[in-house]
């Protein structure tokens, strides 16, 4: 269960504070998938990344599971993401220096040692269809399947959150069809809170839920 | 807006990354011109020096003996003097030993200056505040705190008594040749005051006494006569030689016969002119000169040689003690009627009556003989009688024999004092009566060419000339044109004076032995290697930082050549200021280092007294090398733009390329990969060749130091490309598990993500790591030294010198009874033996001397030490399988072009004459003689660094008026050593002997190549350091390259440690695989030394350097981790 309460943001800036988001409250189970749309700067992935526990909230609450992240220390902060949430973003972020097995397999080196994190991330692969590519380094894959291999690695820890910026934003009509369809089937089998960041209206229309982000404001459409 | 104005406005914009790449080229211009400052620094202050201790002298004439003091005012009163010379001084320049007398520490090697007031007058000083009375001396400063003395403390001076006669001729004194003087310390003279004059350049402090002129004359029996005229030049900007030549003239013109020891008296009775000399003895070139210029002038020719008989024998009947006298004088016949063998001989009425001979008698005689080797030896000679006369006229001469001390001037011949032994029991009431009658007179006469066998020397083979005038020419007109033309024709510069141009010699040999500048380049190259590095490094983050900005230029029409050149003008900009800050910084790092060479590194160059000098040559050379040097690099760096579409510059992205330029690139690639020159092959191919060195060098195939060493240094480079293969490797295992080893593989795999850079770091830091370990085993450590024959000591655990010479062969019981030695049965010295070497006195040639010399001192040992074979050689022109055995038999090879051969140790060959094998050395003995010495053979690291060796046959030769032994080795028992020394301080201690350890020669040269190593090692290692922050801004690079990545790290749910972990784990790597690479590979190639030297390694030093470079690179990868961790990642995660 993800409780958003009276979530509010905003920088400082030489002019005084600058409100990014206000007053957002949002309450989602497990299994169920939201979009977000709106203009750019309107806040949308601030609030993205206050729920991913990635920056914290000027004001309101955060509570993932029961559990407000923000007052986690460092290191039990890090390992509540580790955990609980699964990301992914516009741009891949994959590591280079990585195969594409070992990209996935990325969140696992700072868990808990499990014998099975192996099979899991080559049947995530396979089941982003990309069985025949494990041991393929980013570069050598297309932006479709360098995001098929972040989704994989935002599910390897079987996250209850999943975090998405943009995912289709850099890929071609087609790509980003198949990670659409990729990414909902995912959620559905693992049953996890799927929030999605987009300016794609074609993205947003296959999601049960949507949400128009403005001026700071989350309101469903 | 023009292209200058954006470049104005990136220079400050970008001010942050512009001042990283201007300290770079800061510190690589402060260094590079820093270490030419110590250069001319060094050079500078030996010449600060010189000129502080020569006063106001330029030119010195000096001379073997002594001459009149006269000789000075008449050179002044010469009507060329004033033009060339403003001030002359007359003084005695002696070596000397001191002892103070309250704490009994001596000092050997010590100047001895006598002077009076004209010596302070001739330097500008008040000579009134130098006056000694004859009990008194100055003290130089050095000298006064080694004695630790003080003013008013009594202080004995011990000098050689200079002798007419050669120590080394039957007639020349054997004992007693120095004089003791005790007077009282009156002042103790700063250098300031010219308490350190000397006319020899050398930086370590000078230990002198100023001793009254007239009390040294006095003492030294040479009333009015000195050794040593100073000279002061009125323009020290004129050529030198000019001044020089025309003081060579002065004392030409100005010398008279006394002061190179030649006398011509009238003989009115025999109506003959008589030469002598002051040795008793007129060499050969002499008599050639003298005989030429008496026929020149129509008068005849006379030689004459007088010699001592111990014993004249007929039959049973015995004279002792009688002079015989050989000549070819007129009224003497030789002729004889028999037909004996005998060479004639004519004896005078008395001797002839004495021994009741009779012409056909054979006549024997016993006489002393000094052997070359250092003992009086009895021969004897027979005669046939052929004749008796009576004593009168020519017979009754008794100048025939020149002037003994001792003898001569003897009442009777019991008062004789001779330097041999004398029975006066053998004496009888007739000889006394003799002597008493006729005194000199010869007993007998023999032909010239019969005396001559038997006593010609290296000295001479005459005692006398005599020269008849014409009949009815005046006499005393005859001695005068003689006088006259003789003096004409003697050159005194061949007759032991020399005359040199102290200043301008000094000047030339202060320019050095070693070229510091040169060293401390070498020395801070890894420091300079480091800045450019980091230069270049700084310089391309910085335009990779701005490759979107690039990617616009490109977008908006800029041709890449021109953005290009934008950027090199920006970068020279960059170094030009940088240059301008590192020239001051190379004041800054010269005067480091000067301080250093005066403190840390003092044992590399003997001297405090040496400051900074600021040279703006070398600072534009270090300014304009660092401009050039840094620009290359600039230029370098910007290679990467070169293949980037402006697509992916206008992303931020340097590596992704057109495909045109790909695919001509992977045509390129295919090449190469066709070379053997790819990573992998090169470390297979260098590896295979290293691991062939490395085998053939074990099983002594080849060298083993270059075996060992090429071996070490091919499998460096095989390691090297190993690892940049390695990286390159795309096959790698999958990191999988968790904890912090799995978050740790992750970091070694980071360092495979830019392999170019991490090969970098890793090459770095191994080439440095080898340089400097491979250095650290060269440390010499002289608690290493054995005693061995085939060593660097010969075997000889001591050695001594001595002030005075020593004729005596102290391995005979004869000459360790002359010497007040202990028999040759006694327990402690009964065992040691001795070495003996002829020495020249000459400039240091060892690493202890900073000047250049220009006169090496020479060593001559003798025949048996030659044969012996002793001490090790790194190098020679052998060619017989005798001499590869023992290379001293090259010393006794003649050389068809005249070139003597010598052996010189192979480090002061290397290092201070700058010579090899076969190479000339020629020695200016004075004006008008140069010696031509070749290098025939090189010891190892031997205790003759300071010296040149050859044989005692071409010594006595080339140096003929120096006189016998000064230097010696001794082969004592190790047990006996101490005692051994004890005993010979004490008993020769009238010879001035000096005893000390071989070992402590040696490890006096090895401090100085230590002292050179650990200033390599320092700035080496300090070069490491910057090289190891090099590494950590190349880690901090990546990590802010990869903030994306490393923001999704987080993202996922990795912590600071896991961050920490993983960057100091890809730094670790890249440094303990340079450390290890290069230590290990270092090792290898050092075996051989290390093995000689019973495995020992200067491990501390060397551990606690590496360590520190260690702990430097982790620390500089904390911060790194810290910078990224503080870093606002998330954003770059950011869609928008």
């Amino acid at each position: 269960m993800l409780e958003v309460t009276n979530l509010s943001k905003a920088y400082p800036t030489p002019r005084g504070p600058l409100s990014i988001l206000s007053n957002i409250s949002l309450s989602l189970s497990r299994g169920e998938a939201v979009s977000i749309m709106g203009p750019s700067g309107s806040g949308k992935s601030t609030l993205l990344y206050i729920v991913g526990a990635l920056e914290p909230p000027t004001s309101g609450t955060v509570a993932l599971d029961g559990q407000n992240p923000f007052r986690l220390a460092e290191r039990e902060l890090a390992a509540f993401r580790n955990q609980k949430i699964g990301f992914i973003f516009q741009d891949h972020c994959l590591l280079p220096q990585c195969s594409v097995l070992e990209n996935v397999l990325t969140p696992t080196l700072v868990a808990g040692a499990n014998d099975n994190d192996v099979e899991r991330a080559r049947s995530l692969l396979d089941q982003v269809g990309l069985r025949e590519r494990l041991d393929h380094r980013p570069a050598e894959l297309s932006g479709g399947e360098k995001q098929r291999v972040a989704l994989a690695r935002a599910l390897i820890r079987q996250p209850l959150l999943l975090l998405c910026d943009e995912p289709t934003g850099n890929l071609d009509r087609h790509s980003a069809e198949v990670v659409a369809s990729l990414l909902l089937e995912l959620h559905a089998r693992q049953q996890t809170i799927l929030i999605v960041v987009t300016h794609s209206a074609e993205l947003a229309a296959r999601f049960p839920i949507r949400f128009e982000m403005s001026e700071g404001e989350l309101k469903q459409s | 807006m023009q292209l200058s104005t954006l470049l104005k406005r990136n220079l400050t914009y970008y001010w942050r990354t512009n001042l990283a790449v201007v300290l770079g080229v800061a510190t690589a211009v402060a260094v590079l011109a820093g270490a030419l400052l110590v250069g001319d620094s060094v050079r500078a202050s030996l010449r600060d020096l010189l000129l502080l201790r020569l006063g106001n002298t330029d030119q010195v004439i000096s001379s073997a003996g002594f001459f009149r003091e006269q000789l000075t005012n008449d050179m002044q009163a010469h009507t060329q003097f004033a033009s060339t010379f403003s001030a002359a001084c007359p003084l005695v320049v002696l070596d000397g030993t001191v002892t103070h007398d309250k704490s009994n520490r001596r000092a050997a090697g010590v100047q001895v200056y006598g002077v009076d007031e004209r010596f302070w007058k001739f330097h500008g000083r008040d000579g009134a505040d130098y006056t000694l009375n004859p009990r008194q001396l100055l003290l130089s400063a050095g000298l006064a705190q080694e004695l630790g003395a003080e003013v008013e403390d009594a202080i004995l001076v011990r000098v050689e008594k200079h002798s007419d006669i050669p120590v080394e001729s039957l007639h020349g004194r054997k004992e007693d040749l120095g004089i003791t003087m005790r007077l009282t310390t009156r002042a103790v003279l700063p250098a300031s005051a010219l308490g350190e004059f000397s006319i020899r350049p050398q930086q370590a402090a000078v230990r002198a006494v100023f001793v009254p002129l007239r009390r040294l004359q006095q003492d030294l029996d040479q009333d009015g006569k000195v050794n040593t005229i100073l000279l002061a030049e009125k323009n020290r900007e004129a050529n030198p030689q000019i001044a020089l030549e025309a003081s060579e003239k002065l004392l030409r013109d100005a010398f008279s016969l006394a002061d190179v020891g030649l006398k011509v008296n009238a003989l009115a009775e025999q109506r003959r002119l008589l030469l002598e000399s002051d040795s008793a003895i007129i060499n050969d070139e002499l008599a050639n000169t003298a005989r030429q210029t008496a026929e020149s002038l129509s008068l005849r020719v006379y030689s004459v040689l007088t010699y001592l008989a111990n014993t004249m024998r007929v039959g049973q009947r015995e004279v002792p003690y009688s002079l015989i006298t050989a000549l070819n004088e007129e009224g003497f016949d030789f002729s004889r009627k028999g037909t004996s063998t005998l060479p004639p001989m004519i004896l005078n009425e008395w001797a002839a009556r004495d021994l009741a001979a009779k012409p056909g008698d054979t006549l024997s005689f016993d006489y002393y003989l000094w052997e070359q080797e250092g003992r009086l030896t009895t021969r004897t000679a027979q005669f046939e009688v052929t004749g008796i006369v009576p004593i009168a006229g020519a017979a009754a001469d008794r100048r025939f024999a020149p002037t003994y001390p001792g003898i001569t001037e003897s009442a009777s011949l019991s008062d004789w004092d001779p330097p041999f032994p004398m029975d006066l029991k053998r004496v009888r009431p007739i000889d006394e009566e003799y002597w008493h009658q006729y005194r000199t007179t010869p007993k007998a006469f023999i032909r010239l060419e019969d005396g001559q066998k038997l006593w010609g020397s290296r000295f001479g083979k005459l005692t006398s000339l005599r020269l008849a005038p014409a009949e009815g020419s005046n006499l005393q007109t005859t001695l005068d044109a003689y006088q006259t033309k003789l003096k004409a024709a003697l050159d005194p510069l061949k007759m032991g004076f020399s005359v040199y141009s102290a200043r301008a010699q000094g000047l030339a040999a202060s320019r050095g032995a070693t070229d510091f500048g040169e060293y401390f380049v070498y020395f801070s190259f890894f420091l300079v290697v480091s800045a450019l590095m980091l230069t270049g490094l700084f310089f391309k983050l910085g335009v990779e930082q701005r490759l979107r900005e690039i990617g616009l230029l490109r977008a908006i029409g800029f041709p890449a050549a021109q953005i290009r050149a934008l950027f090199v003008r920006e970068g020279f900009a960059l170094a030009v200021i940088g240059s301008i800050v590192g020239v001051g910084g190379a004041v800054g790092y010269g005067e480091l280092m000067m301080f250093g060479l005066r403190t840390w590194w003092v044992g590399a160059v003997g001297t405090t007294s040496l400051t900074l000098h600021i040279s703006p040559t070398s600072l534009v050379i270090g300014a304009v090398g660092g401009v050039l040097t840094a620009v290359g690099c600039i230029v370098w760096s910007l290679r990467l733009l070169a293949p980037t579409s402006p697509r992916s510059l206008l992303m931020g992205v340097a590596s992704s390329e057109p495909e045109d330029r790909k695919d001509k690139r992977s045509s390129w690639r295919q090449r190469l990969a066709a070379l053997p020159f790819s990573a992998s092959r090169l470390a297979i191919i260098c590896g295979l060749i290293g691991t062939v060195m490395l085998v053939s060098a074990t099983l002594k195939l080849i060298g083993q130091v270059a075996g060992f060493f090429g071996a070490g240094t091919l499998l460096l480079v095989a390691l090297l490309c190993f690892q940049a293969a390695r990286l390159k490797n795309a096959k790698k295992k999958l990191i999988q598990g968790s904890g912090w080893w799995a978050v740790a593989r992750l970091g070694f795999r980071n360092a495979a993500y830019r392999p170019g850079r991490s090969v970098l770091c890793i090459a770095l830091i191994a080439s440095a790591t080898f340089i400097i370990v491979a250095v650290g085993a060269f440390r010499r450590d002289s608690q290493e030294t054995v005693l061995e024959k085939k060593s660097g000591n010969g075997g000889f655990p001591l050695l001594a010198e001595s002030l005075l010479p020593v004729t005596y062969d102290p391995n005979s019981a004869e000459g360790r009874a002359a010497l007040n030695l202990p028999a040759l049965e006694d327990s402690a010295m009964g065992r040691v033996s001795f070495a003996r070497f002829r020495v020249r006195p000459g400039d240091d040639a060892s690493c202890l001397n900073l000047y250049q010399p220009r006169n090496p001192k020479i060593l001559a040992p003798t025949t048996d030490f030659i044969q012996s074979g002793r001490f090790a050689f790194q190098d020679s022109l052998a060619s017989t399988p005798e001499e590869k055995a023992n290379p001293w038999l090259l010393l006794n090879q003649a050389a068809s072009d005249g070139a003597v051969p010598v052996i010189a140790d192979a480090n002061s060959l290397t290092y201070v004459l700058h010579l090899k094998l076969g190479d000339e050395l020629t020695l200016h003995q004075n004006s008008g003689q140069a010696i031509r010495l070749r290098v025939v053979a090189a010891l190892a690291d031997s205790i003759f660094q300071s010296e040149l060796l050859m044989s005692e046959k071409n010594f006595l030769r080339s140096f003929p008026s120096e006189e016998g032994y000064r230097f010696f080795l001794l082969d004592a028992p190790p047990e006996k050593v101490s005692a051994v020394t004890t005993t010979l301080e004490e008993r020769l201690a009238d010879f001035g002997f000096d005893v000390r350890e071989t070992e402590e020669r040696l490890a006096s040269f090895h401090r100085v190549e230590n002292t050179y190593l650990s200033t390599f090692q320092s700035l080496g290692g300090l070069g490491l350091l910057l090289g190891t922050l090099g590494l950590a801004t190349v880690l901090l690079r990546n990590v802010l390259e990869r903030r994306r990545e490393l923001a999704l790290l987080r993202a996922v749910g990795y912590n600071s440690s896991h961050f920490t972990i993983m960057v100091l784990a890809e730094n670790a790597l890249l440094l303990c695989g340079g450390l290890v690479t290069g230590s290990a590979c270092a090792l290898l190639a050092i075996a051989p030394t290390l093995l000689a030297r019973g495995g020992q390694l200067p491990t501390v030093a060397l551990g606690v350097l590496l360590l520190a470079v260690m702990v430097a690179g982790l620390t500089a990868s904390l911060a790194a981790t810290i910078a990224a961790w503080r870093a606002p990642l998330i954003p770059t995660l950011r869609a928008e």
